[in-house]
Order: structure tokens, then C-alpha cells, then sequence
């Protein structure tokens, strides 16, 4: 089997599971009484009409799914087809959907539990937490512990708990209908047709949990065929048992008897009667109660999960830090992200009004849902080559326009209080694009690709637009930290070069070294006295760079440390490369260099150059390679260097095999784009063959971690020999690590 | 690189299966590693499969978090081999590779962690100590700085 074939283990009734398991909660065990309060028995309709506004969004998620098994499933499509604005809309209205949803489902949970379980009711000063919150705490707090710890049900204790559920409710159905009584579902619209809407705004939450299953899409067995089965087949299997069930409630007891001003939770009063009739009323409501904890569990269990799974695809985008999505050394969980997530979760229960909860959540998704049809049009009408879907939606585009306008239109039978919290979050999610992602995301919508590539045909208003909602990130920025003038321009050069290249800009800074002893503040007063150079410095370098016809900005940073302090700041002004010298006089005393390049090597938040200089003079380069992503960098600097000064371009391998040596250099130059340097291959000692390559060349650009280079380089000091022995300038280069991956993994440009 | 059937005369170090986590893990693992100089070395990563629930992390990280520490491995032992298993339980997945690529040794550090920690993750060490079929080596934790 191929990785891709066992990566893939959810078969079509586990995929099925997760939509059922995730729906069934909410509807039938935390609902019915107020919804029948709203609407009467009509609720049963109220339910049906989800079902349909569910199924027009179902579809389209099964066509995206299948086009784009990538986990993150609604927010991953509307943020590749309408771009990082509108999928920041998304990403944050969906997890925060789910976290509101998920607080929703452990206050059901601590309904149940407090039946039988005696909970305190804790008041501290005015605030006062009922045993409901209690429980709910209790709950959600688990429910997060186990998804942090990764805790592994095993794989069919899933499968089993939703056919339970479902086993239990065709009883309870169907022992309800002997006692079910037609005459006490007259009058059928009690508060008119007019509240319908009203009703499936309030129970909408009930659907929350089909497009939960794209966001496993990959992990899903033949997805073509399993996933528009699963996510179609769970909106009209609880479709179904909602509406049969409303109508068999209501059938029992009369819906003026369900609604809260009487009881509270009605499913064990229609249970009690429906079991009662059989002689076995107390196990009836015994086993209601044990369903209601079930369902309401799993649903925020699969909650927690899908948040965190949102989260990561957000993190791929640069929407969120990386940080949020680590995954922990023992538990193997993004346990960052889950504890996030269950921070927000404690958060709302203490809010603790469930009708808002669940409207706020069913809001955010609806958002969400209207927007992953407009992405599916959108793909559509861009026809992108990659775009081949298994799965198609019938009738387009009439079915994702009514799930559009649907999802959306449903929104207006919302309190205004929900609408505006909802908003609140929309809102969030535009200041979090502008302030925060759009500096950083790379991906551009196929919207946006689309209009702009049409800019000619299109009003003008629509380009212009899509022009402005452009990510910015990815300007190439490359820091310059200097420490002593005497390198300055030949840095300043170098990077001016590369940033000319790639569209970018300059940022220099003077990293001012104070003795330990010093507080920070006294040396930012007295920087002038401190460092007179400073000023002048960075002067030079802002007129260098400028003759260069750069984009230069300049800075100077007080820290007691001087090397350390060169990746914070590249971290922080979110440098792409950072060009920096190196030598005895550069930066630190000489005794640290070899400490400095264990730092170096560590962990880089960007790519790095270090420049040994003797001059800079581009004109003949050598590389030397054997593969790896550092002598990639080297290769692409090259390529700048050879695009900016017209440089003769060197590459040389040392092989143990001439012949083996020459096809794998001939390939490498190829795939870097080099074809037309001098090929050089060598065999025997390494340092030798790059000492006396470097005898006619001007720069040596040598990549740091090359195939255990790095151990040879550092601990041995080769690379200290060959730029101490060699007459040229040498450019130690050292790419990225984690982002080269990353890119060479997710295919990023 | 040759590999001989006979276990009588086979170097403990002739293949080491080396089963790592996150990239950190790996790269102190193969640090440990590399003053006993195998002859050959395959590291290996175990995807953790829900089989049956969906699975702790998106596969796509999983994924990635395996080419990270193969990487990182690779700055140690360039020559290293690497191995991806998907599956539920990771010490028989362990077990089943050093079969299939028939490793002299299986080399791993321990994580530490006190004992909830190694509960709760389900001690992963005691399996792998106790149950193999071949030797287990325990790498020190901080190997001295030569």
C-alpha cells in the first residue's frame, strides 16, 4: 500500500459516525422544550427546514472535500478560494463557533449529570454558578483533558456509542408512538406558519457537525465516494430522527406541557410516559438520561477536535502563530491549540445562558456555511486545473446559491443580540486580517488571482478592491545587522543585490552592545555617548543602500548580547535572510565565534549569510554542493548574484566516483536553475578540492549543514580552515530550516 | 550496505533502527547515537493512526513533523535511511519495521517525564523493553561533550 493508502483509515460508517455523533446531541436532548415554546408542534417542520438549508451547504462541502481532502475543511475552502481576508473571517468565525457550540454541549451535559449526581451550587459574591455550570465545568475541563492528552478511545468506541444512541432513540420512537395521541399535536401551528424560521434559528445548532467530517477529509478511506456519503447521509439521517422525534414528543405530552415554564427537561417526562406504558418508566428515563450524556459528550469531544484541526490549517496559512499548533513531545496532541480552545470554552459556560450560546454558535456557522458556498461558485467559475472534484453538486449553481442565501438568510431570524455577538467576532476576524495576517499569509485567493487576471474585462471598482485585500506578506525583507563600519558597504551591497532581486527591502541595524551592568534604559539615554558611531553608521549604510536603489530602513537595538540578539530581531521584524559579517572584529570576541555557530545551527528564524570578507567582488563564484537545502540557498544566492553582476557561476561536487559525481551535479544545476554554470567535479579531500577551487574565484558561497558539512564545518572547524586558508570572500549560507520544509512539503511559493 | 543473516557474528551497531518523535527529540537522539558510530542507521517515525477516530493531529503535521526529524537526523548520520509507519499502537509499529528492515538493534532515549506524564502517554518504554524480539538500546539522556 502506499503512505498516502495508510494514512487513510476512517471507513465509510467511522466517517458517517462523526457527522451523526456530533448532531445528535443537541437537538433532541437540550432543545425540544424551548423550541416547542417558539413554535408548537410546527417545531417538526422548524427541524426540517435545517435539514434543508444543512443539505444545500452539505452538498457543496462534499464536492470541496472531495476536490481538496486537506484537513481544516470549511475554512481551508473559503480561504483558498476567496483568500486570507475572508478566510480569516472563517477560520476565526468557525473556531469560535465551535468553542461556543462546544459550551453549549457540556451545559446539556451537566443537565444530565446533575439528575443524578448531586452538584453544589457555588455563589461568590453576586455571581452565582448553578449546579448545570458546575457539572459543565466538570465536563468541558475532561473533555479538554482528554483531547490534550491524546487519550486513544479505541477505534470503534465511536461507532458504538452513535449506534447506541441511535438504537435507543428508535425505541424510545417507537414505544412513544403506541402512546402518542394525534389529538395532542392539534392545534399543529399554535403560534402560526410565521414561526418556523424562528424555531429552526433556535434548533440550528442541531446541524452543527456534517462539515466537521471535511475537516478529516484526509484521513478518510476512497473519500470520492465516503465523504459525500458521510456528510449528505448524516444531515438526513438526524434530519429524519429529529422530525419523527418532535412529532413523537409532542404526541405524548403536549407541547405546553414541554416548554420550560413547566419542566425541564422534557425528553425524560415523554420517556417516563413512553417506558412508563411498558412497566419499565424508570429504566426508560434512566436509559434517556445515559443517552443524553452520551450524545451531548461526543458532540464536544468532536468539537475540541475539529477546532484543533482549524487551527493547524490557519497556522499553514500564517493566519495564526505556529506556535499555537506544536505538537506535544509525549502526548503527540497540538496541545497548545486545545488548551487554547478550552480556555474559551470555560470562558462561555461561565457566561452560561444556553440559548445564546447556541444561537452565537449557529450564527458563526451560518457565516461560514454562506461563505463556503460562495467559495464553491468561485472554484467553479475559476476553473483552476487543480480544481477536479469527485463529487459534484447537482444543479449548479442553483444549490449553492440557495445554501448561500439560506445560510445567510437564516441569520435574520437571530436576536439582535446574537447578530451583533456574531458580528463582534466577523469584525475580529477583519482587524485580525489587517493587524496581524496580512503581513504574513503568502496564499492568495483564486478570487483574487481571478479578477486580477481579468483586471482589463472587470469594473474597475472589483479589481481595485481585490488589489487592496492583497496579502502583503512575503516582501522580502533582509536584515542587515552590523556591528563595525569596516564591512558595512560590502554587506550593503550584497543585500541591496538580493532584495533588488526579489522585490524587497533593507533593514539595517546596529545591534549596541552594553556591558552587562548596565540597565538597558541607561544605555537607550545614552546611546549617543555610548556608541558615537551608531548614528554615523547607519547614516552610511542608508545612503549605500539607496545608491543601490533599495527600500532601506535603519535601527539600532541596546541588548547586553550581541549575537544572541541578531535572530530576536530577525524574528521580530520578520526578516527573510539576514546578511551579516563575520570575523574577528565582526561581532563578539573571537573566542565565541565557535559558539556563535552553534547558535547559528541551532535554530534559525530565518534564512542566514554569513560574509567572510575580503572584498566583495561577485564577478567568479564558486559553489561547492552536495545537495541539501543549505547548498540550495547557496545556489539561489548564486543565481542573484550571477542575475545582478552577470557572475561566472562555479558549481563544485566532490565525489568519490568522477562518473557518479558528474550525473549528479549535471541534475542538481538543472533543478536549481544553473544549467549554464561551470560544472566542476572533484575527488578525494574535501577541503582541499574547495581550497583549490577557490584559487581563481572571487566568493565562495558554502552551505552550512550539507550532508553532515554541518559536524565537519563546526566541530571539525573545516569551514574556519577554508575561510581562513582561501584568498576570496566566503558566504556561508544556512537556509531556514523549518520553512524550507514546510515549503518543500505544502508546495509554497 | 551488507547485512549478515547470521546473528552470532553480526555487530550489535551493523543497522540500528532509530525511532524518533519531534525534531528535537531526534536530533539529541542521533547526538546520542553518534559516538558509538553505527554502520547503519534508519530512523523511523510513527504517524499515530486513530484507526477508526480520526487521528490526534492533522496527518499533513504528522507528516511534516516526520520530515523534520529525519532532517535533523540526517545532520548526524547523513547517510541515514528513514522509515514512515502509520499506526495505532507505536511500539508494535516499532517492532514491525525492525522486522522488515531487520535491524541489529533498536536505539531510542527515553523522554523522561515523571509518572503520570508516562501513564498518561501510555509508557512507551516499558513496551518497547520488554516485548522486542531484538536488542533494545537505551541511549543516555546528556552524553558528555568530548
Amino acid at each position: 500500500m502506499s503512505e498516502e493508502e495508510l494514512a487513510k483509515d476512517l471507513g465509510p460508517l467511522a466517517a458517517l459516525t462523526i457527522g451523526v455523533g456530533t448532531m445528535i446531541g443537541a437537538g433532541i436532548f437540550v432543545l425540544p422544550g424551548q423550541a416547542a415554546a417558539k413554535a408548537g408542534p410546527a417545531v417538526a417542520l422548524s427541524f426540517v427546514a435545517g435539514g434543508i438549508i444543512s443539505m444545500f451547504t452539505a452538498m457543496s462541502a462534499s464536492e470541496l472535500g472531495t476536490a481538496m481532502p486537506k484537513a481544516g475543511g470549511s475554512y481551508f475552502y473559503v480561504n483558498h478560494a476567496l483568500g486570507p481576508l475572508f478566510g480569516s473571517i472563517a477560520g476565526m468565525g468557525n473556531w469560535m463557533g465551535l468553542a461556543f457550540a462546544s459550551a453549549f454541549y457540556t451545559l446539556g451535559f451537566g443537565d444530565y449529570l446533575s439528575t443524578f449526581v448531586p452538584l453544589p451550587t457555588i455563589t461568590v459574591g453576586s455571581f452565582v454558578l448553578t449546579q448545570i455550570q458546575i457539572g459543565a465545568l466538570l465536563a468541558g475541563v475532561a473533555f479538554v483533558l482528554v483531547n490534550y492528552v491524546g487519550a486513544k478511545e479505541t477505534g470503534r468506541l465511536q461507532n458504538i456509542i452513535v449506534i447506541l444512541l441511535v438504537s435507543i432513540l428508535t425505541v424510545f420512537s417507537v414505544l412513544g408512538f403506541l402512546q402518542a395521541d394525534l389529538s395532542t399535536l392539534q392545534p399543529f401551528f399554535p403560534k402560526g406558519t410565521g414561526s418556523i424560521l424562528p424555531g429552526t434559528a433556535l434548533v440550528f445548532v442541531s446541524f452543527l457537525g456534517f462539515a466537521k467530517i471535511t475537516t478529516v477529509a484526509e484521513e478518510i478511506k476512497n473519500p470520492g465516494r465516503n465523504l459525500p456519503l458521510a456528510i449528505i447521509g448524516s444531515v438526513a439521517i438526524v434530519t429524519v430522527m429529529y422530525a419523527i422525534i418532535m412529532v413523537m414528543l409532542m404526541g405524548v405530552v403536549n407541547w405546553e406541557q414541554l416548554g420550560p415554564a413547566v419542566t425541564d427537561r422534557p425528553v425524560l417526562d415523554v420517556a417516563e410516559v413512553a417506558f412508563g406504558a411498558v412497566g419499565i418508566g424508570a429504566l426508560g428515563v434512566g436509559t434517556l438520561t445515559f443517552a443524553g450524556l452520551l450524545a451531548t459528550a461526543s458532540s464536544a469531544n468532536a468539537s475540541i477536535l475539529a477546532s484543533s484541526r482549524i487551527n493547524f490549517a490557519m497556522g499553514r496559512d500564517k493566519l495564526i502563530s505556529a506556535w499555537l499548533n506544536d505538537v506535544h513531545d509525549r502526548f503527540a496532541t497540538p496541545y497548545r491549540s486545545i488548551a487554547v480552545t478550552g480556555g474559551f470554552i470555560v470562558a462561555f459556560i461561565l457566561i452560561g445562558n444556553v440559548k445564546v450560546l447556541a444561537k452565537a454558535g449557529s450564527v458563526l456557522h451560518l457565516i461560514v456555511y454562506g461563505l463556503l458556498n460562495i467559495a464553491l461558485i468561485v472554484m467553479r467559475e475559476a476553473d483552476t486545473p487543480e480544481y477536479d472534484p469527485e463529487f459534484r453538486v447537482p444543479w449548479y449553481p442553483v444549490v449553492p446559491i440557495l445554501g448561500a442565501v439560506t445560510s445567510f438568510g437564516l441569520i435574520a431570524f437571530m436576536k439582535p443580540i446574537e447578530i451583533v455577538l456574531a458580528a463582534a467576532f466577523v469584525a475580529f476576524g477583519v482587524v485580525w486580517y489587517l493587524a496581524y495576517a496580512r503581513t504574513r499569509a503568502t496564499k492568495h485567493g483564486i478570487l483574487s488571482q481571478y479578477v486580477l487576471d481579468r483586471s482589463e474585462q472587470l469594473p474597475k471598482p472589483a479589481v481595485s478592491a481585490a488589489r487592496t485585500a492583497q496579502p502583503d506578506g512575503g516582501e522580502y525583507r533582509v536584515m542587515v545587522p552590523l556591528a563595525k563600519p569596516e564591512h558595512e558597504s560590502h554587506l550593503i551591497s550584497l543585500a541591496s543585490a538580493i532584495a533588488r532581486q526579489r522585490g524587497g527591502s533593507v533593514d539595517v541595524v546596529h545591534i549596541v552592545t552594553v556591558p552587562d551592568q548596565t540597565p538597558l534604559e541607561y544605555g537607550a539615554e545614552h546611546i549617543e555617548t555610548l556608541d558615537a558611531e551608531s548614528q554615523s553608521l547607519l547614516e552610511s549604510a542608508r545612503e549605500d543602500a539607496e545608491t543601490e536603489g533599495v527600500p532601506v530602513e535603519t535601527h539600532t537595538i541596546i541588548s547586553h548580547e550581541s549575537f544572541e540578539e541578531i535572530f530576536d530581531a530577525a524574528a521580530d521584524h520578520d526578516a527573510d535572510l539576514v546578511v551579516m559579517g563575520w570575523g574577528v572584529d565582526s561581532h563578539g570576541a573571537p573566542g565565541r565565534i565557535e559558539g556563535a555557530f552553534d547558535e547559528v545551527t541551532q535554530d534559525l528564524p530565518c534564512d542566514v549569510l554569513v560574509l567572510r570578507d575580503r572584498g566583495f567582488d561577485p564577478s567568479r563564484v564558486v559553489v561547492p554542493t552536495a545537495g541539501g537545502p543549505d547548498s540550495e540557498l547557496s545556489a539561489a544566492t548564486a543565481k542573484l548574484l550571477q542575475a545582478e553582476y552577470d557572475s561566472e557561476v562555479t558549481l563544485l561536487h566532490v565525489a568519490d566516483d568522477h562518473a557518479e559525481g558528474e550525473a549528479f551535479l549535471e541534475e542538481w544545476a538543472e533543478s536549481q536553475g544553473l544549467s549554464d554554470a561551470t560544472l566542476r567535479i572533484e575527488t578525494g579531500d574535501v577541503e582541499t578540492a574547495i581550497e583549490s577551487a577557490a584559487t581563481d574565484a572571487t566568493m565562495v558561497i558554502v552551505g552550512a549543514t550539507e550532508r553532515g558539512l554541518l559536524e565537519r564545518l563546526v566541530r571539525g572547524s573545516v569551514v574556519i580552515d577554508i575561510a581562513e586558508d582561501v584568498d576570496c570572500s566566503v558566504l556561508l549560507a544556512e537556509q531556514k530550516r523549518s520553512r524550507s520544509l514546510f515549503e518543500r512539503l505544502f508546495g509554497g511559493d | 550496505m551488507s547485512v549478515e543473516h547470521d546473528p552470532g557474528e553480526r555487530s550489535l551497531l551493523a543497522h540500528v533502527l532509530l525511532p524518533v518523535a519531534s525534531e528535537d527529540d531526534a536530533l539529541a537522539t542521533a547526538r546520542a547515537l553518534a559516538p558509538y558510530d553505527p554502520d547503519g542507521v534508519t530512523v523511523m517515525h510513527v504517524v499515530e493512526k486513530g484507526e477508526g477516530v480520526p487521528d490526534k493531529t492533522p496527518v499533513e503535521q504528522s507528516e511534516a513533523t516526520a520530515a523534520a526529524a529525519y532532517d535533523a537526523v540526517r545532520e548526524v548520520f547523513p547517510e541515514a535511511e528513514d522509515h514512515t509507519a502509520y499506526r495505532r499502537d507505536v511500539v508494535e509499529a516499532i517492532f514491525e519495521a525492525a522486522e522488515e528492515i531487520d535491524a541489529s538493534a533498536i536505539a531510542f532515549q527515553t523522554r523522561g517525564g515523571n509518572r503520570l506524564i508516562q501513564f498518561l502517554s501510555g509508557d512507551t518504554t516499558l513496551k518497547l523493553v520488554s516485548q522486542a524480539d531484538r536488542p533494545v538500546i537505551t541511549l543516555p539522556k546528556d552524553p558528555g561533550e568530548t
